[in-house]
């Protein structure tokens, strides 16, 4: 597997670091009912904790992977620009895309991904009618509910 | 940014059909995919572009050369296969290799044999011997082994087994590699479009309903299930695009969702069970059933 | 139509292919040809009339395989789109086509013409019979760019075979005709090769009605909206 040499800038000085070749292809499904921008997120996101692709590390081009996991370019670009709000990736204009240097990456993203469950819950909430009580209420039935078991609860 | 093609104001007549003023037009490094129903104009669509067919009235370019007086230009990087184009059936398919190769000086004789292994094709063979499939392909072939920039492809994937169909996905991902070479594809399995187009257009009894980015477009539609004996009146609610009703379930397919429309829906008594995203086949069987309005 | 954007490189090429489709119906012409020729040199009544009109079917046959291999069957086989999906321009087609016939048509018909010439000069038949099988040859060439331009004019099988049979049935009518005319039968059965004026306008007629034919057809077939 060759190694890609990769160039930043470290206090005036290029510091050259040592890259594994990225692997482009992801695996995504068609009969997924996940949508496929949604797939790729989730697969990058994955890969990034457990920690196949390092901080730092040049993602592929939006055509490589795009390329090299079936997909439209314009996917591609989508789940892009999603990783890159999430914090996961930062592109830099002209030089690409890399997952971000963040020592929190972890947990940003699972902060993140908490955000979502919890506005999708709200929206859940609110057409059901609920209230902001109500809300509460069933918070405190869960809070006695995971006191009771060992582990916490998962919904 | 060049544009690997435009149709301003194009009309084509035939006895009992007419392609009625198409505006169209592709920037390159993109993917179309054209959806419609059998006889809604796509092949027509594809021959004008290819110079097969002249249209009657309206402007036509092609990779940046008018169409047709400089159609020999054009044809040099354009590729095209439609599912009646035949080959030569006593001549083998490596004579229709070097035959092609001796006209473009961009074919790829490597890459030619390895679509070959992928594609499985016998080159030794005579075009009688070959089955649907394996026609199909080798047509493709030809066109893919001589990374054309723009692909004009009708229905490449139409009545090939599975496994042929994948070998097909696989090598049109290789265009997508280069961003200087466009695709433009018709085809009735959605899911290829659904999964490999930028940019989806509907076409539908000679008209273009719609052409829109892919992501957008899919994120416009939605099916909402809910509780209501109610069904919308359509002109009151343009967004929906059908509904159906079983006793207190209804069934909703939105063209054009937003939580505004969910709100909306709930003030009329209606209470929201799921809401789900469509499939391009979908969305395609329901605009055409709701009178070909995208 | 502009002549100096002609694509050369893949018109050669596409003669080249209706020449390489045409091989067996060649080889078969040329074969049942010099059977006819050898016919016609036993220079006795029946051989006579046996090789005259199994050289005529040759001829014919000759006719209708060229054009039938070059281009009904490209219709039928739906090569048509592969052949005009390349570089070139409705003039290049037909200039192929058209060149790609004629060669395919004019190799029998030429080495039958060298023969039927060789074989009344060399054999105990009248020398006069040249400028009566000249004659027929040129009805036969004629008859042949009528067939020619219909199949590129026409798409319908109906109205090509009606064309080609319909014009090679009037050799008949023709030969009586000339039979008539004092020109030819005065010098049919004698050793000597008369040119006369009648002959010569009729040979020139033939000509020029022939390239009129292909320039016309040439022009209809640059001037089509769509092919198929």
């Amino acid at each position: 597997m060759s190694r890609w040499l990769y160039g930043t800038e470290l206090g005036g000085y290029t510091v050259y670091m040592k890259y594994a070749q990225i692997d482009p292809g992801l695996f995504l499904s068609v009969s997924d009912s996940t949508p496929m921008y949604q797939q790729i997120v989730n697969q990058i996101t994955t890969k990034v904790m457990a920690g196949d692709w390092p901080a730092g590390q040049p993602l592929p081009s939006i055509r490589e992977l795009a390329s090299a996991s079936r997909v439209s370019v314009i996917t591609v670009k989508r789940a892009y620009a999603e990783l890159g709000q999430a914090g996961v990736i930062v592109t830099r204009h002209g030089m690409g895309s890399f997952v971000a240097e963040s020592r929190d990456l972890s947990t940003t993203l699972l902060r993140a991904e908490f955000t979502k469950h919890f506005d999708a819950m709200l929206a859940s909430a609110r057409r059901l009618g609920l209230s902001a009580e109500d809300i509460r209420r069933l918070l405190d039935e869960q809070a006695d509910w995971s006191a009771d078991s060992t582990e916490g609860s998962t919904p | 940014m060049t544009t690997a093609f435009s149709l301003s104001g194009v009309t084509k007549r035939y006895e009992n059909f007419a392609l009625r003023d198409i505006d169209l037009s592709m920037p390159e490094g993109q993917v179309m995919g054209l959806v419609g129903v059998n006889g809604a104009g796509k092949t027509t669509l594809l021959r004008i572009l290819s110079g097969l067919a002249l249209a009657d009235a309206g402007a036509v370019e092609v990779l940046g050369h008018a169409m047709p007086a400089q159609q020999v230009a054009a044809k040099k990087d354009l590729g095209f296969a439609t599912e009646d184009m035949r080959l030569f059936k006593t001549r083998t398919l490596r004579w229709h290799m070097d035959f092609v190769r001796a006209i473009y000086p961009g074919w790829d004789e490597a890459y030619a044999t390895e679509l070959l292994r992928r594609f499985d094709l016998r080159a030794e063979q005579t075009m009688t011997g070959y089955s649907h499939g394996q026609r199909v392909k080798a047509l493709l072939m030809l066109n893919f082994a001589r990374r054309p920039r723009l692909l004009l492809l009708d229905e490449p994937t139409t009545g090939l087994d599975p496994v042929a169909r994948d070998e097909v996905l696989e090598a049109l991902a290789d265009v997508l590699r280069d961003e200087a070479r466009s695709v433009i594809f018709s085809s009735h399995n959605t899911k290829d479009i659904e999964q490999m187009a930028d940019t989806i257009t509907f076409v539908h009894d000679g008209a273009l309903l719609a052409s829109r980015e892919k992501e957008a477009f899919l994120d416009d539609w939605r099916r909402i299930v809910c509780l209501g004996a109610w069904l919308p009146d359509k002109i009151a609610w343009p967004e929906i695009a059908a509904a159906r009703q079983n006793g207190s379930i209804l069934e909703l397919k939105v063209r054009q969702f937003s939580d505004g429309l969910l709100k909306r829906l709930q003030a009329k008594g209606v209470e929201i069970r799921s809401t789900e995203p469509m499939s391009l086949e979908d969305i395609f069987v329901t605009t055409v059933r709701a009178g070909g309005v995208a | 139509m502009n002549f100096s954007s002609l694509n050369l490189p893949v018109i050669k090429l596409l003669v080249a292919k209706d020449w390489l489709l045409f091989q067996k119906q060649l080889a078969a012409c040329v074969l049942a040809g010099i059977v006819a020729l050898c016919l016609i040199g036993m220079a006795t009544g029946w051989s006579f009339y046996l090789g005259s009109l199994l050289l005529i079917i040759v001829l014919v046959s000759a006719s209708c395989f060229s054009i039938s291999t070059s281009l009904l069957v490209e219709r039928k086989e739906h090569t048509l789109a592969f052949v005009m999906s390349l570089p070139v321009t409705p003039l290049d087609y037909y200039l192929a086509k058209l060149v790609g016939s004629l060669v395919t048509f004019l190799v029998p018909f030429l080495v039958m013409l060298a023969g039927t010439m060789l074989v009344i000069l060399f054999t105990p038949l009248p020398d006069g019979l040249v400028v009566l099988s000249l004659l027929i040859f040129g009805h036969v060439l004629l008859a042949y760019t009528v067939s020619l331009s219909v199949a590129m004019a026409v798409e319908s099988e109906g109205w090509n075979i009606f064309a080609m049979i319909s014009s090679m049935v009037l050799i008949n009518p023709f030969i009586m005709l000339l039979g008539q005319l004092p020109a030819i039968s005065d010098h049919v059965k004698t050793d000597t090769i008369v040119f006369g004026p009648v002959v010569v306008s009729i040979l020139l007629g033939q000509l020029v009605v022939g390239v009129a034919v292909l320039i016309a057809t040439g022009w209809v077939h640059c001037r089509k909206k769509s092919f198929y």
